[in-house]
């Protein structure tokens, strides 16, 4: 008991004990646990957005073919396993029996077919799936048939994927929805039943455990992957959206987990001893400074490589976390370090002291003459601020003719889809964060593409760097496909499509009577909450 | 007085006519893209462009604005871009802990801040009244968030009296919704009770220097009786038209203390509305706080006369 309750009790006897509504039956606290979100769970429907946050809630409420653990590896989740014939141009994926929807009917093939094809035209693992489909189909109730026109042995991978928006299987009365237009009903067959009539948006969001959610009986729990046995009755997500107010209910036990803490924040709650500080995820966030392939300057892949050699990943990390080296790492090529992929191919540019004089007379020999570059600077978020007043400090070192756009985040991501010149209304920069997970290997990393008019903001463009990813894709096996994004991360340091900024580190907070909390991101099943 | 007040109502037409217009031209010419905003971070131009057309957002002005008034008046404020809620049914959902915190807030600045006021007139001078005008300056100095943050920590934190945040709906017990609400009315009541006092005060010097006070001293009045009876009843204008205008001060200022003492409000709302350019949802809220705003307008020149039988309608 705290001593507000004493308090409580106390005026309640005060005012003769008759104010409070009758108690009704409450699950036991211990069963119940409060999380605060990252932020408000704007858009529930899993397959219509990228934002982490709705990946979060559909963990809980929906489940994947297949799960990827700790190591990168997928291993089978809803899927009892799958057989690869006719030279790897036919997958047949079988469903593991017993699995039901939250509404009780069961999870049939055709569920998941309607939900792979909803979710692939979203997914660039799912686009490669349907650049090489011949057809997709339900031969049964349990078994899901894919007849490819060219093997694509990263199948699995793609249906398990941690990269948003992940491959959630909905029933297929859902599914055939155009993703155009969000569900807003959610039913799912995760370990966790969405409570719909407790919804109160930009506030509180409700998950109960669902009775009849089957873990699988092998494998051990890691990520998404190997069975998710659910030890609590209920999950609360309390948006909480002042983060020195999220710190004091986490500290008095009115909050079991705050997602994100803040940087600045951190030295106050590692200070109390019923908390818990760690990073879940070691693949962390990569910044990334996205120049505009379009209009001059940065349509010179010379000026874009030149200035490579002014970043300071140091200076950038250090803006967005601080001096504590724990939380942040330089020398970050363009995939996470540690990571299968990540190498140091052409990481000599990120080395050495940062010499400006250079990079000036290096632009200049480019041919920059001055021209105006519109930095797009999110002003709102504290992370990405740090690194757009890095970015401009950068430029303006470098001779750069800036002219700096603080602005909101929604601003931000209305005007860098602008493809008008900067001069009139379009933008030449802008600063972001993906996850770790988000640019693990050459298929999803979007920073390093070159698919021009059909890529992300920017439009770069590189026959060089799109034929290397379709290589990869074909590669027989992961020695080839290091060897491949090897040679993608040397060419991407010569074409400069993104300027990779260094690797950040989101640590998470919880209270001591917590345990076994899932790492990667915030998965709710394996943990435990002690009276 | 029933002619009038239909005036009143029937003037409020237009008002709410130009509001809309304005608040909806304002969002339509505000940088923004919801659908940018829907399609997240990582998503293509072509994912938002798709989403833009599936919202509507491509059509012409006329045709959106038309849309939307068509809509207001068949009572339907149309569906939020996000979450795909009917507005007016975020707008129910958020409106009792609104309308509890700014109630509340009334409560205890008008029971606190009118006394406060004539004790310091009626001392005028004295060390009483130079903490009263000290009281206001610091509340109209020091703004809501940093008086949250306090009492937060205080009360909260090194106390453990009241919760940090959060709201107990009322028909969970009366205790349970005012445990979470004595934090944030006190927070936002501050700038509220030192203009309340201030206005008090400046009222009640001016009536305590009039003849008919004088007269009821000669009379023999009670020093009680010449405060409250007399002097307040005849200062009441004014100090009701502040109290009135005050209700905007607490709209803005139920903004910051619903965030900083995570209550699920209408003023959440609107702020995470713009941040996403939620147009719909911005336009529900901004056109109901105009609403409330006149309506709050016409109780107060009703009120007039109640205290001076002089004003007449």
């Amino acid at each position: 008991m705290q001593r507000r309750d004493l308090f409580l009790g106390g005026a309640g006897l005060a005012l003769g004990g008759t104010l409070a509504a009758p108690a009704l039956a409450q699950p036991a606290a211990s069963r119940v646990l409060k999380f605060i979100p990252q932020a408000d769970l704007g858009i529930l429907d899993p397959h219509i957005t990228t934002a982490y946050v709705t990946r979060h809630h559909a963990f809980l409420v929906f489940d994947t073919l297949y799960g990827m653990d700790a190591e990168f590896r997928v291993t089978p989740q809803m899927a009892a396993g799958h057989a690869v014939e006719e030279d790897g141009r036919r997958w047949t994926i079988t469903l593991r029996p017993g699995l039901k929807f939250h509404d009780g009917t069961p999870v049939t093939a055709k569920d998941c077919v309607a939900s792979i094809r909803r979710w692939s035209g979203r997914h660039p693992l799912g686009q490669e799936l349907n650049a090489r489909l011949e057809e997709m189909s339900a031969a049964d109730d349990q078994r899901i048939v894919f007849r490819l026109k060219r093997p694509y042995p990263l199948l699995a991978e793609a249906l398990g994927s941690l990269v948003t928006p992940c491959c959630f299987i909905m029933p297929e009365r859902l599914a055939k929805q155009d993703t155009s237009k969000p569900i807003t009903e959610m039913v799912g067959s995760g370990p966790f039943r969405f409570k719909a009539d407790e919804r109160v948006q930009g506030s509180r969001f409700v998950y109960e455990r669902f009775e009849g959610y089957v873990p699988r009986e092998d494998g051990t729990p890691s990520w998404t992957a190997g069975p998710k046995r659910v030890n609590l009755n209920r999950v609360e997500w309390i948006v909480t959206p002042d983060p020195s107010t999220a710190a004091a209910a986490l500290q008095n036990g009115e909050m079991d987990w705050w997602e994100q803490p803040t940087t600045d924040l951190l030295p106050l709650i590692q200070r109390n001893r019923n908390i818990v500080v760690e990073n879940p995820n070691p693949t962390g966030l990569v910044g990334w400074g996205r120049f505009n392939h379009l209009h001059p300057p940065f349509n010179n892949p010379a000026i874009r490589r030149a200035l490579m050699a002014a970043v300071s990943q140091d200076d950038y990390m250090t803006a967005v976390a601080g001096t504590d080296r724990s939380l942040w790492r330089d020398h970050v090529g363009f995939f996470p370090p540690e990571t299968p992929f990540a190498s140091d191919a052409g990481m000599e540019a990120l080395k050495g002291p940062r010499d400006f004089d250079k990079v000036k007379r290096d632009l200049a020999a480019a041919g920059y003459k001055g021209e105006k570059v519109v930095l797009l600077a999110a002003t709102d978020f504290p992370i990405l601020n740090a690194l757009a007043q890095v970015g401009n400090d950068m430029l303006r070192r470098a001779g750069m003719n800036v002219d700096f756009v603080a602005t909101d985040w929604g601003s931000v991501v209305a005007r860098r889809a602008s493809r008008e010149p900067p001069e009139r209304g379009g933008w030449s920069m802008f600063f972001t964060f993906w996850t770790g997970l988000d640019v693990i290997n050459p298929g999803v990393n979007q920073c390093i593409r070159g698919n021009g008019k059909d890529g992300w903001f920017g439009w770069a463009s590189s026959e060089r760097l799109e034929g290397l990813r379709q290589r990869w894709f074909d590669a027989p096996d992961l020695a080839a496909q290091k060897a491949l994004a090897r040679e993608m991360q040397a060419a991407a340091f010569e074409e400069a499509p993104t300027l990779p900024l260094g690797q950040y580190f989101q640590v998470t907070a919880y209270r001591r009577s917590l345990s076994d909390v899932p790492k990667g991101m915030p998965l709710f099943w394996g943990l435990k909450k002690a009276a | 007085m029933f002619a009038y007040v239909i005036r009143r109502v029937l003037a409020t037409i237009p008002v709410m006519a130009l509001v809309a217009l304005f608040v909806f031209s304002l969002l339509y010419l505000a940088p923004g893209d919801p659908a940018a905003v829907i399609a997240g971070d990582q998503a293509t131009p072509q994912d938002v462009e798709r989403i833009r057309a599936s919202l509507g957002l491509d059509r012409p002005y006329l045709v959106r604005f038309g849309s939307w008034v068509w809509g207001i008046l068949n009572g339907d404020m149309g569906v939020s871009i996000f979450t795909n809620l009917p507005v007016t049914t975020m707008i129910a959902q958020r409106i009792e802990p609104t309308l509890s915190l700014m109630i509340l807030t009334l409560i205890l600045a008008v029971t606190i801040a009118v006394p406060m006021g004539v004790v310091a007139a009626w001392k005028q001078g004295t060390l009483i009244d130079r903490a009263v005008m000290g009281f206001a300056v610091l509340g109209f100095s020091v703004p809501v968030f940093v008086v949250g943050y306090l009492l937060a920590y205080v009360f909260a934190l090194e106390l453990d009296w009241l919760p940090v945040q959060g709201y107990t709906a009322l028909s969970k017990g009366f205790l349970p919704w005012l445990e979470n609400l004595v934090l944030p009315a006190v927070a936002l009541g501050g700038v509220y009770i030192a203009l309340i006092a201030r206005i008090t005060r400046a009222t009640m010097l001016e009536v305590l220097q009039q003849d008919y006070i004088r007269t009821a001293r000669a009379k023999g009045a009670g020093q009680g009786s010449i405060l409250f009876l007399h002097a307040l009843k005849n200062a009441a204008v004014p100090i009701v038209t502040v109290i009135g205008i005050g209700i905007a001060l607490l709209i803005g200022g139920a903004v910051v203390t619903e965030s900083v003492f995570a209550i699920p409000g209408l003023g959440r709302l609107t702020v995470d509305a713009i941040l996403r350019r939620d147009y719909p949802v911005i336009q529900g809220v901004v056109l109901l706080f105009s609403f409330v705003y006149v309506l709050v307008n016409l109780i107060i020149d009703l009120a007039y006369t109640l205290f001076d039988p002089r004003i007449r309608y």
